[in-house]
């Protein structure tokens, strides 16, 4: 929003920051930590399964990313993923609709892309600011939800559809390979792209962007409509893993996603931020809950749960800064 | 700034006046018939879902009467209890509650009971002082203590082992009643309680917790999910390490959520009561109390289809603790 | 040459909109619903505002000042659970009471502090502590809940001086107070100079981390006093207080025309939308008794309401070009 004085390196050019490299540091001391504890956490098994659950964050935060590298934010997914949840689930569930899944898989990414696109429309047409947007849509697309469910679960999901969520191919489920296409596609329109140079110029500065002629509106439909697309994308590579669909799925799912974002370096003012940075933070942030497992901490250090995810945040977040400031002097307004 | 002033002012004094207009408010609803409003913990789930069914039956049974079913879509007792004063403006005759922490909700119900609403309580007991009747089909006690019995069946009574609770939040009222009835019982078995996990209301978290607890201890022969989301959960967790058999899972659950894991041998059984009969029972127990059928004193209640129904004290009782198993679940 | 620059003049766009959108609403429930609109059931049900209402002061001041405080709900459960400790320890209410404030100030003091010192943006500090502060919570308190402070504790939530509410009174003086500051005191106009540009604000010798620091300790303040008022009213001090108020008081602030960008906003326009979002509520509960529908209906309203502000500075704008 405040035009950043820049003289370093574009963003997207450079493969390394200080912040990934603080990461991988942390990630890595964790997992010695408790290694040392118990050594099975370094079990095949046990990685996958962190692989696995990393999977659905990492491919929204991808399209999150690109939300915030624009100086905007999407507060929306986990009511949205809950959404096409239900829609899915409505349409593919032999006990529902009982469509075939070549019709009822390309709905679902339709209708996740539609209500990005909305979001984007509401943006940049509309002028109303995306926190309010996707605020107003979180409790909203929530409320529908829950109506349209009627209160009751729903199972009955294809099989074919479970079991490549489950077991997936070659031992890897089906949302791992997506999430790495997903990683790869997003990597090249960052760096290769004419599209992904505008949205970190745009993130710098709006008015330099401008002045350069560059249009504001495509990119911010784009970056909206991404998102939305890949959450509908997480929402059925992910979600028929989970034992049956209910209206809570995707509970605090924004909250990770915009979390994991943040941690992984993406300046909140827009144009900064690689795609390392925040898959880096994606593992750290999915590896907590199985770390505090494996340290067999007990019952009553269980309830300290959150205020230990609250204070790597904050770690994290604060560190950096520390750093940055003793590295370079610099000042951010 | 005069000008801006002066409309501010305005503003506020036209709001001032556009609030009053002194009458008491009229009732929603029918006037001829009995307005019954049947609050959840939680809207949304299909554990009330079938409650409300059975309410439904009863309703339309009884004919005049008028059910309204409403309650927190997110199981907030906050907001239970601005339901509450929210009926008592509009004037309802019947307010039966299933609490999600009796004190939040204990002074509107209070207040319901001064402004001659009459309050019970069903499916969780709330301040004795803040309802007439409980329909009583389990008590944390029983409830907790069931768990235990079923999951000390299922793994055999002289075995030894390692046993996990995943309840749902650490500020859960209910969940946490029942485990303050489950540990002592799991400590005078041979089990022994290794943790308790909170992922909340979140199905993922619920899963990935049940994984990591199989791969942690190695001994485990039970997991406890006593909540809508970690039981499923926890099933799921102990089919996909294909150890269906090994370790038992049980919880809290409509048994036709819990079916196919019932049916593949993951979980032996499941611990709940109809949940249609008591939908049923408490509008029964509605129309009695509003028409002065049902006063203190009474030892039993004719229910329409449930028969005579007990009364102890306070309590209208609808039956023990059920435990669905294979032979009786596609019978629910 | 008067009249349209009286027009250009006239800041209130969003006030008035507000305003008609309420007497709109409440004429349609009146008319939908009969005895909507009676002053007792009025003042019975505005109980359910106050809480919220009083953390929207702060709010409100806060993101004038173009920053954001995600952390209150949270905080609220620190403090909820700090009034339930020393309860328990003392079993005295005024010390409970003090050590609610306490904590509540002090939380939003590290919010300030962090956000100002470091140079952090608040919604990334606000974010870690509206885990951490929950987490506190839990982890203190074990997840048990505390209760039975008194019939007269929990009186003062639900009495009422000639038929209002006592937190109702609190609530406008409260509202009047900080109205004024913001309206009135050099401090209070230099924090619209912070949201427009806090660069700017700073050469103009605008001290800006200072007046950040005290917007925080403010918030956190507040926060603990809605939590007296809460816990009176819930007879119940448990570390889940305040779960999603957040998101709640920053509808209600932003529906009142408050930019969340920084730089504009009244205290008033904060009033008139805690006022719709509630008649709105309440009304979609009483009509349709269908609680899903309160949450789509809020959501939509936030949307729609800066929509038609957007639409009508747009061509306002336009016009004056």
């Amino acid at each position: 929003m405040t035009p950043n004085s820049k003289t370093e390196t574009p963003a997207f050019a450079r493969i390394t920051t200080r912040r990934e490299f603080g990461l991988a540091v942390l990630i890595a001391l964790i997992t010695i930590f408790v290694s040392f504890f118990d050594p099975r956490f370094l079990d095949a098994i046990n990685l996958r399964d962190i692989i696995v659950r990393c999977a659905p964050t990492a491919i929204v935060a991808c399209g999150m990313m690109l939300v915030i590298v624009t100086a905007e934010i999407d507060i929306s997914v986990g009511s949205l993923m809950a959404l096409t949840a239900a829609a899915m689930g409505i349409m593919l569930s032999e006990n529902e609709w009982n469509l075939s899944l070549w019709i009822g898989l390309p709905a679902t990414l339709m209708l996740g892309t539609a209500v990005g696109l909305l979001t984007g429309l509401l943006v940049t047409v509309g002028k109303v600011p995306s926190i309010i947007v996707t605020l107003g849509l979180l409790t909203a697309l929530r409320g529908f939800t829950t109506l349209i469910m009627g209160g009751k679960n729903i199972d009955g999901l294809p099989p074919s559809l479970q079991h490549a969520a489950k077991q997936g191919f070659w031992g890897i489920p089906l949302s791992v390979w997506v999430a790495a296409c997903v990683l790869v596609m997003t990597l090249v329109i960052i760096a290769w792209t004419p599209l992904g140079r505008r949205i970190f110029a745009f993130g710098s500065s709006r008015y330099a962007a401008t002045m350069c002629g560059l249009s504001e509106k495509p990119l911010k439909l784009f970056v909206f409509a991404y998102t939305g697309f890949l959450t509908a994308l997480a929402t059925i590579v992910d979600v028929p893993r989970l034992p049956t669909i209910e209206s809570g799925i995707g509970l605090e799912f924004e909250l990770l996603v915009v979390t994991c974002v943040v941690v992984g370096g993406v300046s909140i003012n827009g144009g900064r931020g690689t795609l390392l940075g925040v898959l880096l933070a994606v593992v750290l942030m999915t590896m907590i809950r199985p770390v505090l497992t494996y340290l067999e901490i007990g019952e009553e250090a269980e309830k300290w749960t959150k205020a230990i995810q609250g204070t790597l945040i904050a770690i994290a977040v604060i560190g950096d800064s520390l750093f940055r400031r003793r590295g370079r002097g610099e000042s951010r307004s | 700034m005069t000008r801006s002033t002066r409309f501010m002012l305005l503003l506020l004094i036209s709001l001032i006046s556009l609030g009053c207009r002194t009458e008491s408010g009229t009732n929603v609803g029918d006037r001829d018939k009995l307005t019954v409003c049947l609050l959840p913990k939680i809207k949304g789930i299909p554990y009330f879902t079938s409650c409300h069914t059975g309410a439904q039956e009863a309703a339309a049974e009884l004919g005049d009467i008028e059910l309204i079913y409403d309650g927190p879509i997110d199981g907030d007792p906050k907001e239970q209890a601005e339901l509450i004063e929210q009926w008592i403006v509009d004037g309802v005759d019947v307010i039966c509650i299933a609490p999600n922490a009796p004190l939040v909700v204990a002074n509107a119900m209070k207040e319901a009971r001064t402004a001659g609403i009459h309050v019970i309580t069903w499916d969780a007991d709330g301040v004795p002082e803040s309802r007439s009747f409980f329909v009583n089909q389990a008590t944390p006690e029983s409830i907790g203590r069931g768990m235990v019995d079923v999951m000390i069946a299922d793994v055999g009574p002289d075995q030894e082992g390692d046993v996990v609770i995943i309840s749902s939040d650490a500020t859960s009222a209910n969940q946490n009643s029942w485990i303050d009835a489950m540990k002592p019982a799991i400590e005078e078995s041979k089990l022994t309680l290794q943790t308790i996990k909170y992922p909340g209301e979140n199905a993922a978290n619920a899963l990935a917790d049940a994984q990591d607890l199989i791969k942690v201890y190695p001994n485990l022969k039970g997991i406890f999910g006593i909540s809508s989301v970690s039981f499923p959960g926890a099933a799921e967790a102990v089919r996909q390490a294909s150890k269906s058999g090994e370790i038992k899972v049980t919880g809290l659950a409509v048994p036709s959520e819990m079916k196919s894991y019932v049916d593949d041998g993951t979980v032996n059984s499941v611990v709940l009561w109809n949940t249609k009969d008591l939908g049923y029972l408490t509008v029964q127990v509605a129309k009695a109390l509003a028409e002065g059928r049902l006063t203190d004193s009474d030892t039993s209640l004719n229910a329409g289809r449930l028969g005579e129904i007990q009364i102890e004290g306070d309590n209208v009782l609808l039956g023990d603790v059920m435990v669905f198993n294979k032979d009786n679940i596609d019978s629910f | 040459m008067n009249q349209p620059r009286a027009v250009a003049r006239f800041n209130y766009w969003h006030e008035l909109v507000l305003f008609g959108l309420l007497i709109g609403l409440l004429a349609l429930a009146e008319y939908l619903s009969p005895g909507f609109l009676s002053l007792r059931g009025q003042l019975y049900l505005s109980r359910h505002l106050w809480v919220f209402a009083i953390m929207a002061l702060s709010m409100t001041l806060i993101i004038i000042a173009g920053g954001i405080d995600l952390s209150v709900g949270s905080a609220m459960g620190l403090c909820a659970v700090a009034f339930g400790v020393t309860f328990e320890m003392t079993g005295q209410l005024h010390v409970a009471i003090i050590a609610c404030l306490l904590t509540g100030v002090l939380g939003g003091l590290f919010n300030g502090a962090l956000i100002a010192r470091f140079n952090l943006h608040p919604l990334i500090v606000t974010l870690a502590t509206y885990a951490a502060f929950r987490g506190m919570a839990e982890g203190i308190s074990q997840g048990e809940s505390y209760s039975q402070f008194g019939d007269r504790f929990s009186e003062l939530s639900r009495a009422t001086l000639l038929g209002i509410p006592l937190p109702g009174y609190l609530f406008f003086v409260l509202a009047v107070l900080v109205g004024l500051f913001l309206w009135r005191t050099p401090t209070g106009r230099s924090i619209y100079a912070i949201g427009h540009s806090a660069e700017a604000a700073r050469f103009s010798g605008i001290s800006v981390n200072r007046i950040r620091i005290r917007l925080y300790t403010f918030s956190g303040f507040l926060a603990g006093l809605a939590t007296v008022i809460y816990v009176s009213r819930f007879d119940t001090a448990k570390a889940d207080a305040g779960r999603g108020f957040e998101l709640d008081v920053i509808t209600a602030v932003v529906v009142g025309g408050t930019s969340i960008f920084g730089g504009r906003g009244t205290i008033v326009g904060t009033v008139l939308g805690l006022l719709l979002i509630h008649e709105t509520r309440q009304f979609v509960g009483r009509y349709w008794q269908v609680d899903e529908l309160k949450s789509i209906v809020v959501g939509v309203l936030l949307i729609v309401s800066v929509l038609i502000y957007q639409l009508l500075v747009t061509q306002r704008e336009t016009r004056s070009h």
